[in-house]
């Protein structure tokens, strides 16, 4: 723990090869950031202010330029985030078949409102723009995957199988 | 029933694999590709009236021509997977059943406007599709087909795959280009344009997964078959993604001449519940609303583009009668006001404006001006801005009011 | 060279102009934020929007370069319409708070909102709410609701300084400029971004609601605080006595000079005009040392000095003048050491700790103008000491009348021991110079100068520019020119009458120095002369 206490961020040897081996693949390793970033989050969970200055430090820029990385997308997690994810779609096609449904039974069985996490750190809730599966509107994303044509018992299934 | 070119191996367990996708004549394009000339390629492109399936429509032969002819250093080719707009989801179904028909298309592609590096830009939400679309290249790799000397033709091509990280806007070819560049999203000006001066400064073509799928059939089975397919304009068929209040959702496969009709009702079945039509989006979010009075009209770039509204990415949102359309345009503009990258001012402020002028109205506090408000402002803002992000914004803004003022006017009157 | 025509008028530029600033070599103006000559072109405020040829939709000025025969038109309906629209964009969510603002009366916003804005208000809804009063660093405090996000000052970090703090962080309507948490925007050219921000998002700490800036006066200047010489303006507040603490230097502003300091001038310089008001100035000539110290008027002050340069030999008396003194002062100073024959003649003080310099603009020299003083000729006569061996000779009393200009000798390098020894042992000290200092209390005369905005005169920067400064306010109290105060004296030596005007010296100079001849205060113009060095 440092002075802000966050963990240290420091990656390594094996993954600091994985992040030169990133850089040296684009024809300018700027282009890595992302890759990077995403390097970060997998490992540390999410990208503290001390990754961004870390992560500008492998790649010689000023952290100000990581920052605006950072915050411009929305996969990055500048705060520590639950075991899972969950992001319910809001757009129009999910929107049309249920989407606040959807969300309001997931705030109800969580307990959190949207951007929260559970309280035992289990899940994170999220309302996203399109994911581009509206053929299984309603949807949402849980972690790596796709669930679609959700209903309330759908919802529970889903939850019941996290950790 | 058309003939499906792209999806015609969706349906067999395996679709992904490379043993497959040579079993049903994968990679024959290539080694044909391989013999011609690379301008033989542009050239049989051109004469396919091929057209830029991400949503701009853009006859792909004629992007290829702006390359600089004879240019000494390095030509990239990116590939747009980062789908992203409101009702599409075809390049999802591409990248995860058939990743070798992009390949393929890929390494004809690099080999036609003289590129050896290749950048496939996936969404970061799309885990799946990435997964599978970097197994398919690792098995390229081992088998030859990319790396040093393909097919021992002496042609070179390196894929690398990068993931985006949450941003519509990276969808738009510049904006997508810096985010590759390790930047946020911002587009860039224009000029310079990318086939000048593109990712990485270097001369760089953007094309869609789909419009590049479509490549190897050209080469294989002719440019004179493909234009044949589709209207004087366009040719080929392309993947609709149908969804909303349909029977059968999901991305069909039909020559570009199909009416919106056809697709709704016959292809995906109708209107469930046996509700009435309301409205169709015809070619995702961007694309202005079409009434039920409207689907008669061919679903091609030109056909859309006189019936007032666009192809675009072909994602087609059904509304039944149920929906009310004043809230359908507060989904929407949220997700303009959500996705605006900040860079050009009218974007930046009158996306988040309209928003809140619609949830306003949505909330009951709507005012007489307010709709005036959104027209004049979405028409004033058009046009005005670094890259065309906008102006799909102003699709919805003014249709939407404009074809149903009454349910807006309902609801501030209330 | 490419030939176009803008609003009907011809006009033939360089290859590679853009159109604003072709359109600007015409008088026209084409209103722009994000666009300045000295960054990147970022395309962003769309503010700059002109038609060209027959394209149906209006394109930015800035991004579009000329061809031979254009055609543009910066003033059709089309254009002016979406002029005031983009305005309207531009405002959404800027406060409507100008009668607090600092930046008020020289605010773009409120100057193209008159010109081509006068749209009535449509927004009712809350405005997006984002960090106001920061202090990013020592000298600029930002508002980021009054920003518009034009990026100039992101740019300056990331293109002239190259230190890139600022950033735009996070998207929509939600972007706001800013450093990385926990940082600061230290370099030394921070307050540049003041400058170029074309509203009031970055202000200055030291200038902030201290004047109302249609209070101020302004003159043209020259920074005196290191050899470039930075093309400056002096705003000055006579008019509101009582606002800015009674100081009336309110603040130093570059000004454009292509070859010298382009758009910008360094921290350094900026803040360090504060001398001119400081309470150490000298107001009044006085004699006699300490408690014992009378001031006296110049009519009394001017044979006193006279006479004390009569009683001593000329290899009794060390002249050590200073390297920011004007030309014009060092021209009659170099005179009256002539007239004299004095031997012992220098200006060079080395500094305890040497200046730091940079790429940009800083240079190690701290001083304007230690070129002229070289050209002009103030070093040691043959057989004359220099400013060491001068202090080295009053201690052992070979020198006895020392006349030191400015220097605070106390602060240099050499050791304070020797230094007040050296000025103990003098007989008679005479100290001229615009602030009291560590030796000017030891002076038996003190001659109060004028600080170089409260006169006219030129410099002569690192690399031979001669350049000119303009008087900004009256001098302090009795203070006087350093040239009227050496014309007095050399009248009182019968080098005849005083000059009337800085002007005056500058010819008798250009007339007897060969680097300036030919020169002339016209000829100089506002951007400075190079001379043959």
């Amino acid at each position: 723990m440092n002075a802000r206490g966050a963990v240290k961020v420091e990656f390594t040897p094996e993954q600091l090869v994985e992040v030169r081996r990133l850089q040296g693949l684009y024809p300018d390793r700027r282009a890595a950031l992302l890759p990077v970033l995403q390097l970060v989050q997998d490992v540390f969970g999410h990208i503290s202010l001390e990754a961004e200055e870390y992560v500008a430090g492998l790649f010689d820029l000023s952290p100000a330029h990581v920052h605006e990385v950072v915050t411009f997308y929305t996969l990055f997690f500048r705060e520590p985030k639950g075991r899972h994810v969950i992001s319910v779609c809001h757009n129009l096609t999910c929107h049309l078949l249920g989407a606040q449904q959807v969300l309001t039974h997931l705030k109800k069985r969580l307990g959190v409102e949207v951007g929260g996490t559970t309280p035992d750190g289990r899940v994170t809730l999220l309302s996203v723009e399109c994911l581009c599966a509206c053929e299984i509107a309603p949807m949402l994303q849980v972690d790596d995957r796709y669930e679609g044509n959700l209903s309330g018992e759908k919802v529970d299934r889903i939850l019941d199988g996290l950790a | 029933m058309a003939e499906k070119i792209l999806t015609r191996n969706f349906h067999l367990p395996g679709s992904h694999t490379l043993a497959l996708y040579r079993e049903t004549g994968g990679y024959a394009g290539l080694e044909k590709a391989l013999a011609m000339k690379p301008a033989e390629i542009t050239e049989a492109v051109k004469r396919s009236n091929l057209r830029g399936l991400g949503g701009a429509g853009f006859p792909t032969g004629v992007k290829w021509g702006f390359l600089p002819k004879g240019h000494p250093g390095p030509i990239y080719l990116v590939i747009n997977a980062d789908e992203g707009e409101p009702g599409t989801f075809k390049d999802r179904y591409l990248l995860e059943k058939d990743p070798h028909a992009l390949l393929e298309g890929m390494i004809i592609s690099a080999y036609a406007i003289g590129a050896h590096v290749a950048f496939v830009y996936i969404r970061g939400e799309y885990v799946q599709p990435w997964r599978i679309f970097s197994r398919a290249v690792a098995e390229a790799y081992e088998a030859g087909l990319l790396g040093k000397n393909i097919g021992s033709s002496g042609f070179d091509l390196d894929v690398i795959v990068h993931r985006g990280a949450g941003a519509y806007i990276c969808g738009e070819e510049t904006g997508l280009i810096s985010s590759l560049e390790g930047k946020k999203g911002w587009p860039k000006l224009k000029p310079p344009f990318p086939a000048i001066r593109g990712a990485f400064g270097a001369p760089t073509i953007v094309n869609n997964v789909e419009t590049i799928c479509h490549v190897p059939h050209i080469v294989r089975r002719g440019a004179e078959w493909f234009a044949s397919l589709g209207t004087k304009t366009q040719g080929g068929t392309r993947l609709y993604s149908v969804s909303g209040h349909v029977e059968r959702p999901g991305v069909y496969e039909l020559p570009v001449s199909v009416t919106l009709r056809e697709l709704v009702y016959e292809h995906a079945g109708g209107v469930p519940h046996g509700k009435r039509l309301k409205a169709v989006v015809p070619g995702g979010s961007s694309a202005a609303l079409l009434t039920a009075d409207e689907i008669d009209v061919t679903l091609d770039v030109d056909g859309l583009r006189n019936a007032g509204t666009m192809a675009g990415s072909a994602g087609v949102i059904v509304m039944d009668e149920t929906v009310s359309i004043p809230e359908a345009l507060m989904v929407v503009a949220r997700f303009y006001a959500h996705e605006s990258c900040g860079q050009c001012t009218p974007c930046r402020e009158s996306t988040g404006w309209i928003y809140k002028m619609t949830r306003r109205i949505i909330e009951g506090r709507g005012r007489k001006e307010d709709l005036d408000t959104i027209l004049d402002v979405a028409r004033r803002g058009a046009g005005t801005t670094i890259c065309a992000f906008f102006d799909g914004a102003v699709g919805p803004y003014i249709s939407y009011i404009e074809k149903f003022r009454h349910e807006f006017e309902a609801l501030i009157s209330k | 060279m490419v030939k176009l025509t803008i609003d009907g008028k011809e006009v033939e530029v360089r290859e590679g102009t853009n159109i604003i600033e072709a359109a600007r070599r015409l008088g026209i103006e084409v209103p722009h934020y994000c666009y300045h000559p000295g960054l990147s072109i970022a395309g962003q405020c769309r503010l700059c929007m002109v038609e060209l040829g027959n394209n149906p939709r209006p394109q930015i000025g800035c991004n579009t370069q000329v061809a031979e025969g254009m055609v543009v038109r910066t003033d059709t309906p089309k254009v002016l319409e979406t002029r005031q629209s983009i305005m309207e964009f531009h405002l959404i969510n800027h406060p409507l708070d100008c009668p607090v603002c600092d930046q008020a009366g020289e605010c773009w916003l409120q100057i193209y909102y008159m010109k081509h804005g006068l749209y009535e208000p449509r927004m009712v809804d809350e405005k997006v709410h984002k960090p106001k009063a920061v202090p990013l660093g020592s000298h600029v405090i930002l508002d980021a609701e009054r920003c518009i996000l034009c990026s100039r000052c992101v740019r300056f970090c990331d293109e002239i300084t190259g230190t890139g703090e600022l950033g735009i962080f996070d998207r929509g309507d939600h972007s706001e400029i800013g450093l990385f948490p926990g940082r600061e925007l230290a370099n030394p050219y921070s307050a540049n971004v003041i400058d170029i921000c074309p509203v009031g998002a970055l202000t200055d700490r030291d200038f902030r609601f201290a004047v109302r800036v249609w209070y101020l006066d302004t003159a043209k200047s020259i920074c005196p605080g290191c050899s470039r010489g930075c093309n400056i303006e002096v705003h000055v507040n006579v008019r509101r006595p009582h606002h800015n603490q009674g100081r009336r230097v309110a603040r130093l502003k570059p000004r454009f000079n292509a070859e010298v300091n382009r758009w910008w001038i360094c921290d350094a310089g900026r803040y360090g005009g504060k001398f001119v008001d400081d309470a150490s100035r000298l107001g009044a000539p006085a004699r006699g040392r300490g408690e014992a110290a009378i001031e006296v008027g110049w009519e009394e002050m001017i044979p006193l000095i006279a006479s004390q340069l009569r009683r001593y030999r000329p290899d009794e008396i060390g002249v050590l003048a200073s390297p920011n003194m004007a030309n014009e002062d060092l021209f009659l100073l170099r005179r009256l050491v002539d007239h004299l024959r004095l031997i012992h003649v220098d200006f060079r003080v080395p500094p305890r700790t040497p200046g730091d310099e940079d790429r940009i603009l800083i240079k190690a020299d701290k001083n304007a103008n230690t070129r002229g003083a070289e050209l002009i000729g103030l070093g040691p006569r043959p057989g004359g000491l220099d400013a060491h061996g001068m202090l080295r000779a009053a201690r052992e009393r070979r020198i006895k009348c020392l006349w030191v200009f400015h220097h605070d000798l106390l602060a240099s390098a050499w050791p304070e021991a020797e230094v007040g020894e050296a000025l103990r042992a003098v007989e008679c000290f005479i100290y001229q110079g615009s602030n009291s200092n560590g030796v000017s209390t030891a002076a038996h005369y003190v001659l109060p100068s004028a600080a170089w905005v409260e006169r006219d005169g030129t410099f002569t920067n690192f690399e031979g520019r001669v350049q000119r400064f303009w008087k900004a306010v009256d001098p302090l109290g009795l203070s006087l020119a350093d040239w009227e105060i050496l014309g007095r004296i050399g009248e009182a030596f019968g080098l005849g009458a005083p000059p009337a005007r800085a002007e005056d010296c500058f010819k008798a100079l250009a007339a007897s120095a060969a680097p300036f001849a030919g020169l002339s205060y016209r000829e100089l113009k506002d951007t400075g002369k190079v001379v043959a060095a």
